[in-house]
């Protein structure tokens, strides 16, 4: 892991007549899996879209800066930023059956997002394609490629999004709440799925989610955002020693102690006792 | 869906008795038999003919293939307008947008018929009847699309603000791929309203047809034949003037079946 800077954020954002994030700042460090946990309404979601520079499209607007490899994004033309979403950073939405689009099948999907970034022909994305889904274990078969979003499952559609993400093999990849609509033993293969593309690729990850469970599997560092900043951040390791009363307020709603599940944390005996906490 | 084929197999059979009926040979609509006018059915004319002696039947079939040509063809302009402008002010700028919908809006509001007569006392009188033809049908798609593109306007809104279509952007897909993954799911709107467009457009023509406003004589159209039936000492004559208005309902019900079994 290197300790040069990935991502370096410093924002404020705004739907019209309310401020919903002042005084963003938070660094992410390639390969380095920064948690990002808030309650519902914490504008966890808003702060994605302001990373992407798509809070336009949901009548936000946002001021700062959002410097990823050294280059700010937020000023820069909706051209150059469509030439960054999807390449260098790209977003793994929150509910993935709404985030497919219905109408059209898995294999339009992957080739779209392929024809998006790269003019090389099929040839080329057809062994990324094979790569990808052996990757997220999933089948490649015609047939299933064929399939629309509407007839796979959650956690397929996940996967998808997942290898859909993977595609261009970004230096980042924004999670946003990507295991909230997934039963608990899928939620756990997803998590696992996240950490191995961490690990193999050295690709940084930003895990945006309520679920703190999850961000301590995951994570190597913290941040927690309450009423509209980030309240405090500080490496998972040492979360015991936070201080901020809304860092107190989520530990307390643990249901094992976080000594335990921190010394879990390496070792892969953490999906089962992920499960037994689900239940 | 049963019912649908049949429906739609019906009325390609009507289309295929019209089109027989107009390539036999001998055929014309626009032929006078001064022997026989306002002939009751004979094994020469099946079912009659008009003031002029010129066969009903030959007639009727050319007035239902051409409206329901012109019908067709006018819909899919319709709607291919509509579908440009409801998209268009939708993932447009808002200001593009508001501009679409006020356009709308004054389309909605102008009084087509007194617009209608004043384009067609406009036009020559050497207007050729084909160029009449076109015209009507032209006229009737330009008043058509206003509605339609609300309809698709909304439709677009509702994508533009889909889930799928942020995924689409924070892919970086070009807009050009953006609107390819749109139309899949706006063809359950625009399908429909290409369908109920046809009947709403065979219907129009041949009231204005009625008022004299459609297509030109000699050619034939559902209008001009039931200008037929206001003269009642021709009712009296032969019930083979009822003809034409019994098939158009036909036609109409046939139509109105099809896009609502679609719908």
């Amino acid at each position: 892991m290197s300790s040069e800077a990935l991502l370096r954020v410093s924002l404020e954002a705004a739907y019209p007549g309310k401020t919903v994030l002042r005084d963003i700042h938070f660094e992410l460090r390639r390969g380095e899996v920064l948690g990002l946990v808030g309650t519902s309404g914490a504008g966890k979601s808003t702060l994605v879209l302001a990373l992407l520079g798509l809070l336009p499209w949901r009548g936000g607007r946002v001021t700062g800066e959002v410097e990823v490899e050294g280059e700010n994004l937020l000023a820069r033309s909706e051209r150059r930023l469509r030439e960054v979403r999807g390449r260098k950073v790209a977003l793994i939405p929150q509910s993935p059956m709404t985030a497919l689009n219905a109408a059209i099948s898995l294999q339009s999907h992957f080739v779209e997002a392929w024809n998006a970034h790269e003019s090389s022909g099929r040839a080329a994305l057809h062994a990324r394609m094979r790569d990808l889904l052996a990757e997220v274990q999933l089948p490649s078969d015609p047939d299933f490629l064929r399939r629309r979003p509407p007839q796979i499952s959650v956690g397929q559609a996940q996967r998808v999004l997942i290898a859909l993400a993977l595609l261009h093999r970004p230096a980042l990849i924004i999670a946003d709440e990507p295991t909230s609509a997934l039963d608990p033993v899928t939620q756990a293969q997803i998590v696992d799925l996240l950490r191995r593309v961490n690990r193999r690729h050295e690709t940084a990850v930003l895990y945006v989610s309520h679920d703190l469970v999850s961000v301590l599997r995951l994570c190597d560092r913290i941040a927690i955002l309450d009423c509209g900043t980030i309240a405090e951040c500080l490496p998972v390791d040492e979360l015991s020693k936070a201080s901020h009363p809304s860092t107190r307020a989520l530990l307390d709603t643990l249901p094992v102690p976080l000594d335990l599940l921190l010394s879990y944390r390496s070792s892969t005996a953490v999906a089962p006792l992920q499960l037994v906490i689900a239940r | 869906m049963r019912f649908n084929r049949s429906v739609a197999a019906l009325l390609v059979g009507l289309v295929l008795v019209a089109s027989i009926v107009l390539l036999a040979p001998r055929a014309s609509y626009s032929r006078q038999d001064r022997d026989a006018t306002l002939a009751t059915a004979s094994r020469q004319h099946p079912a009659g003919t008009d003031e002029l002696g010129r066969d009903r039947l030959v007639r009727v079939s050319a007035a239902f293939l051409l409206s329901l040509a012109g019908a067709i063809a006018a819909s899919a302009i319709t709607t291919a307008a509509a579908a440009a402008v409801g998209t268009l002010a939708a993932f447009g700028p808002a200001s593009v947008g508001w501009l679409a919908m006020l356009a709308c809006d004054v389309f909605l509001a102008l009084p087509w018929l007194f617009l209608l007569m004043m384009v067609r006392s406009a036009l020559p009188l050497t207007t050729s009847p084909a160029n009449s033809a076109a015209i009507t049908f032209l006229v009737l798609a330009a008043l058509g699309w206003p509605a339609c593109a609300r309809a698709v306007w909304r439709g677009a809104l509702n994508l533009r603000n889909a889930e799928w279509m942020l995924h689409t952007r924070a892919s970086g897909l070009r807009p050009v791929q953006i609107v390819r993954h749109a139309i899949p799911n706006l063809l359950p709107l625009l399908v429909p309203q290409f369908l109920v467009c046809i009947p709403a457009f065979v219907i129009a023509e041949a009231n204005l047809g009625a008022l004299g406003l459609g297509v030109g004589e000699p050619l034939p159209s559902w209008g001009g034949m039931l200008l037929e039936l206001d003269n009642s000492a021709m009712l009296m004559q032969t019930r083979w003037v009822y003809f034409p208005v019994a098939l158009l309902v036909v036609v109409l019900l046939l139509l109105d079946a099809i896009a609502v079994e679609v719908e």
